[in-house]
């Protein structure tokens, strides 16, 4: 009797620690971020530093950014989206949008073949600006998807929502 | 062109990261954040220096990904070097705290007055239990009972032998029931 009411409270306990744990919603922004400062060569940094937050802001103010599934918190699902652009003559394509603060050193982009690079990134539900970065001056809007309407803040991009809201 | 929603086994993701496909290792941070998450938390206590130690885990796993000889099970491979950052982790929070501040059994354990455990949330009850076992014990409980692994896994893990590990999971087991009803008393 005493036994069992012993097992009864751990089992409670095991409850309770089973219970999914709220991490800190910027964890994989700062991996991503760690991840990319280390295969980055120093002398682009101050370029990169440049561009992209012109970019964050100008959406930010343009009230576009609706979700940033980079710094999603505990609870929210991320499924894996594969980005794909054709582009034969690039030496090198980087994915920048609203899912990586804009920052192409934590996207880039994988040659295939015939000229096809790809990417893979984790979205959560919501909606979100885009382009590619083309040997790391031309942006470029994915064919493929809608154009934003607001390309006149300087670089084209496009438009996907995930999770079909 | 475009964009399709993809499922990728862990062994893909690897592959493509391994190729060069750096974004692809946010679907292996994005897959596992929250399992190894809440270990990492419950295990190191403080919630920050426990972000800390996953930070850490994505970051060294992702740098020696060229070791990971199984991709199928990067996961489980990166759980070994998620309880290793954890000992560490905790190892230097324990030392800090026990520089800085008090212990926080010395509220929870039994001298402090009738109504701290009526003020105390079952959630913080057992929190401070769990932070009162040592590490070796804590570490071996959560594993098998919360992260529900095989005590041939949880060796290879920690490096300790089964036995070794089945009696610091008994042990637990003894220390959360005391530690728990010692609070209910006092």
């Amino acid at each position: 009797m005493f036994e069992h009411a012993e097992d009864e409270l751990i089992e409670r306990v095991i409850r309770q620690l089973r219970k999914p744990v709220a991490i800190d919603e910027g964890l994989d922004a700062r991996v991503m971020r760690e991840i990319a400062a280390a295969a980055r060569p120093a002398r682009q940094r101050p370029a990169l530093v440049r561009r992209w937050p012109l970019l964050a802001a100008a959406a930010a103010v343009a009230g576009l950014v609706i979700a940033q599934p980079w710094s999603h918190g505990s609870g929210v699902r991320s499924d894996s989206y594969q980005f794909v652009l054709l582009a034969p003559q690039a030496a090198s394509v980087a994915l920048v949008g609203d899912f990586n603060d804009w920052d192409p050193a934590r996207s880039p982009m994988r040659a295939a073949h015939s000229g096809l690079w790809a990417t893979i990134v984790p979205l959560a539900p919501g909606r979100y600006h885009y382009a590619f970065l083309v040997n790391g001056v031309e942006w470029r809007r994915d064919p493929a998807a809608p154009a934003a309407l607001d390309d006149d803040f300087g670089a084209p991009s496009s438009v996907v929502t995930v999770g079909g809201s | 062109m475009g964009i399709d929603r993809v499922e990728m086994s862990d062994a893909e993701l690897v592959r493509r990261v391994r190729a060069g496909d750096t974004g692809a290792y946010g679907a292996l941070v994005a897959r596992y954040r929250d399992r190894l998450g809440r270990y990492a938390v419950h295990m190191v206590g403080d919630r920050e220096d426990a972000e800390e130690a996953l930070q850490d885990a994505f970051v060294r796993a992702y740098r020696s990904l060229a070791r990971c000889d199984d991709p199928e099970r990067f996961g489980a491979w990166l759980y070994g070097i998620l309880v290793n950052r954890c000992r560490t982790v905790g190892a230097r929070a324990s030392r800090r705290r026990k520089l800085f501040v008090h212990e926080p059994e010395s509220t929870a354990g039994g001298s402090t007055g009738a109504d701290v455990v009526d003020r105390l949330e079952w959630d913080d009850a057992v929190n401070r239990a769990l932070a009162r076992l040592a590490p070796e014990h804590r570490e071996a409980f959560l594993l098998k009972h919360v992260e529900d692994l095989e005590y041939e896994r949880i060796a290879q893990l920690t490096g300790a032998g089964i036995s070794a590990l089945k009696m610091r999971v008994k042990r637990a087991r003894e220390q959360l029931q005391r530690f728990l009803r010692e609070a209910e008393h006092v």
